[in-house]
C-alpha cells in the first residue's frame, strides 16, 4: 500500500495551496482530484477553440505590494510565488445598481465608495464611518459563534436601501447563508471587495492553475487526476487512509479534505464513522444557494459606453433585495453582470466577453436534468437564458444582436463537475472555522472552512497546513 | 558553523521568504518581525526552512528565542555546531 505523510482530497485552489505549503519543506504529499483537471470551482473548458472560465469573475483582495500584511501578499509569500510573475491587473470600476432607486460605484480606492455614499445617502455619512471603524477593529479570524451581519449593519445604518445595496455584492460573491451572513464572513468579504477590491492576474484561470500546479510539482508534490475518493478509511479515532474509486487503498498520517462539509461526511463508510465526523444532518450542512451563469461572446460594436467603464455590475430590481433560493428555476430580479476583460492593461481581444449570473433553484434544474424527456433540460436552459437577456438588456443596453456565441451552466453543471451538493458554490452555511474535526488527523480546508473568495480559499489551505500539520511533523 | 555563517544562513532564509526585505539596515538586537514587517506565518517559514536544511527540530516553545538576529545566533550555535 502506498503511504503519504499527507493526502489531500481535491485539486482546487485550496488543495493546491495546502499541497504547496507541505511540499515546500520537503515533505511527501499526494493530491487526489476527481476531475480530469485542476481547479474545482474555478476551472475552465474549451468550446470552438476558445477557452471559457467557470467560476472566476474577478479576484478580490487587491492590495499594493508594500502592504505586506494584506492577505494577497501574505499568500504569495507563503506559496513562494513572486508577485511580479502574476502581472496583476486592477478593475476599472464596479457598480451596485438598483435601477430607478439608487446606484453606488466602487473601485480599488475605498474613497470612491465613501464619496458615493456621501453623495447618495448624505444622512448616512456618520453612521457609515462609525460602521467602518467597528469593522476595522473586528478580528474575523477568531472562531466564535455565529452572529447576524444584518443585525450588526442595521445597528449602524438606518437607511434600509443603503443596507441592501451594500449587502448585494457581498452576498453574491460569497454568502452561503440565505438572506444573511455571519459577521466574520461579512467582515472578511467587506474588506476583500470594498476596502481592497478586484483584480485579475494576466491570462486566464488556466494560467493561474498552471502556475500553482508547476510550483507544487517543483517542490516534489504529487497530483493524480481522474482519481475520486470513494471512502475515508478509519481505525478507532483516526484516519488511516482512503480508498479511491478504482479500489486502491492509500495510507496517510494526515488527511485534508477540501470536498466540503456534507460531501466529506458522505465519504465515511458506516453510520458510526460518519456520526463521529459530525452529527449534523445534511438539511443543516448542505448549501441551498446556487447559480446559473451565461457566458456570451459579443462582437465589438456592442455596448460601447458600459464596456469601457464598468468591470462588474450588481443589480437588483425588487422592492427588497433578497438572497435566497428562488421559487422558480432562476431569479431574474437580481444578478451579476461581469465584463472579465475590463481590467487595466487588458489584451485587445476580437470579442467582448460578458457573463451574467443569477440565483437559481437547484431542485428545478435537477428535476429537469433527471427527466425521461432528455430535451427538457436543454429547453429550460434556452428559455431562461432568453428571459435573462431581456432583463439584462434593459440594464446594459441591447446586446442580443451582437451575440456570436453563448453557453449557460446551471446548478446541475456545478454539481456534476465539482461534486458540491446542490451546486452550492459557496458551500455549507455551517463553516468549520478552525478546520478541526472529531478525527484528530482529518482537517477541512477550502470553502467550508470559511475564508472567502479565491485568495481566501488558498489562504485556507495554507493556514490549515501551518496550524495543524507543519508544526507536528 | 561559525557565528557569521549562522547569521548568513538566517539572512539568506529571510531573503528567500521575502525578496524585498531590507537586510542592509537590520539591527541585530531588535525583533526581526517588527523590522521586516513579517507576520507569524512568515516566521514559521524560518523554522521550517532551518529544519529542512539542517534537520533541526525547533519546538514551538522555543520560537521566542528566534526573535532577533542575535538571539537566533545564540540559539542555533550549539545546534549547528556540527553542520
Amino acid at each position: 500500500m502506498r503511504r503519504y505523510p499527507l493526502l489531500i482530497i481535491g485539486g482546487g485552489l485550496s488543495g493546491l495551496a495546502a499541497g504547496i505549503r507541505f511540499a515546500r519543506f520537503g515533505q511527501k504529499v499526494l493530491i487526489l482530484e476527481k476531475h480530469v483537471k485542476a481547479g474545482g470551482l474555478n476551472s475552465y473548458y474549451h468550446r470552438r477553440g476558445r477557452l471559457f472560465e467557470t467560476g472566476l469573475h474577478a479576484i478580490t483582495n487587491y492590495a499594493p505590494p508594500a502592504d505586506k500584511h494584506a492577505p494577497l501578499n501574505r499568500l504569495l509569500r507563503q506559496l513562494k510565488i513572486p508577485r511580479r510573475t502574476l502581472k496583476l491587473r486592477q478593475q476599472f470600476s464596479s457598480e451596485i445598481l438598483f435601477p430607478e432607486r439608487s446606484s453606488l460605484c466602487f473601485s480599488n480606492d475605498f474613497s470612491t465608495l465613501q464619496s458615493q455614499v456621501a453623495e447618495n445617502f448624505p444622512d448616512s455619512v456618520q453612521p457609515f464611518a462609525a460602521m467602518i471603524a467597528a469593522l476595522d477593529a473586528y478580528d474575523p479570524f477568531t472562531p466564535r459563534p455565529k452572529i447576524s451581519a444584518r443585525e450588526f449593519v442595521s445597528s449602524f445604518l438606518h437607511d434600509t436601501l443603503l443596507v441592501e445595496m451594500l449587502f448585494c455584492p457581498l452576498m453574491f460573491y460569497g454568502s452561503s447563508d440565505e438572506d444573511d451572513m455571519d459577521i466574520s464572513q461579512f467582515v472578511i468579504i467587506f474588506r476583500a471587495i470594498y476596502q481592497e477590491g478586484f483584480f485579475r492576474p494576466q491570462g486566464t484561470i488556466k494560467d493561474l492553475l498552471g502556475l500553482l500546479v508547476t510550483q507544487y510539482k517543483n517542490f516534489g508534490g504529487e497530483l493524480e487526476f481522474s482519481t475520486g475518493v470513494k471512502e475515508i478509511l478509519t481505525e478507532n479515532d483516526a484516519i488511516i487512509g482512503v480508498r479511491t474509486a478504482s479500489g486502491e487503498e492509500i495510507g496517510c498520517d494526515y488527511l485534508i479534505s477540501t470536498a466540503g462539509y456534507p460531501e466529506t461526511k458522505r465519504l465515511f463508510a458506516t453510520p458510526d464513522t460518519a456520526a463521529k465526523f459530525s452529527t449534523a444532518t445534511e438539511d443543516k450542512t448542505s448549501g441551498r444557494l446556487s447559480f446559473t451563469e451565461s457566458i456570451y461572446l459579443l462582437d465589438k460594436p456592442a455596448l460601447k459606453p458600459i464596456t469601457e467603464t464598468r468591470t462588474i455590475i450588481f443589480y437588483n430590481l425588487s422592492e427588497q433585495f433578497t438572497y435566497h433560493r428562488p421559487e422558480k428555476a432562476v431569479g431574474l430580479n437580481s444578478g451579476v453582470i461581469c465584463f472579465p476583460e475590463n481590467f487595466e492593461g487588458g489584451q485587445n481581444s476580437d470579442y467582448i466577453q460578458l457573463r451574467v449570473t443569477h440565483l437559481a433553484n437547484y431542485d428545478a434544474w435537477r428535476h429537469a436534468y433527471d427527466a425521461d424527456d432528455k430535451s427538457l433540460y436543454a429547453a429550460m436552459k434556452k428559455e431562461w437564458s432568453e428571459r435573462s437577456k431581456e432583463v439584462v438588456c434593459k440594464i446594459i443596453g441591447n446586446y442580443q444582436k451582437n451575440i456570436v456565441y453563448e453557453d449557460t451552466f446551471t446548478p446541475v453543471t456545478i454539481e456534476r463537475y465539482t461534486s458540491r451538493t446542490q451546486g452550492a458554490v459557496y458551500g455549507s452555511p455551517e463553516k468549520i472555522k478552525d478546520g478541526r474535526t472529531n478525527y484528530e488527523n482529518l482537517y477541512i480546508a477550502g470553502t467550508d472552512q470559511g475564508y472567502l473568495g479565491i485568495v481566501g480559499s488558498m489562504l485556507s489551505g495554507v493556514t490549515m497546513v501551518n496550524h495543524h500539520i507543519l508544526n507536528k511533523i | 558553523m561559525t557565528i557569521d555563517e549562522i547569521k548568513n544562513v538566517v539572512l539568506e532564509i529571510i531573503q528567500d521568504i521575502d525578496d524585498e526585505a531590507d537586510l542592509e539596515n537590520l539591527n541585530s538586537g531588535e525583533a526581526l518581525r517588527d523590522q521586516l514587517d513579517l507576520d507569524s506565518m512568515d516566521f514559521l517559514d524560518i523554522v521550517m526552512e532551518l529544519r529542512k536544511r539542517y534537520q533541526i527540530q525547533i519546538p514551538e516553545a522555543d520560537y521566542p528565542q528566534l526573535a532577533t538576529l542575535d538571539s537566533c545566533v545564540n540559539y542555533l550555535t550549539p545546534r549547528l555546531k556540527a553542520a
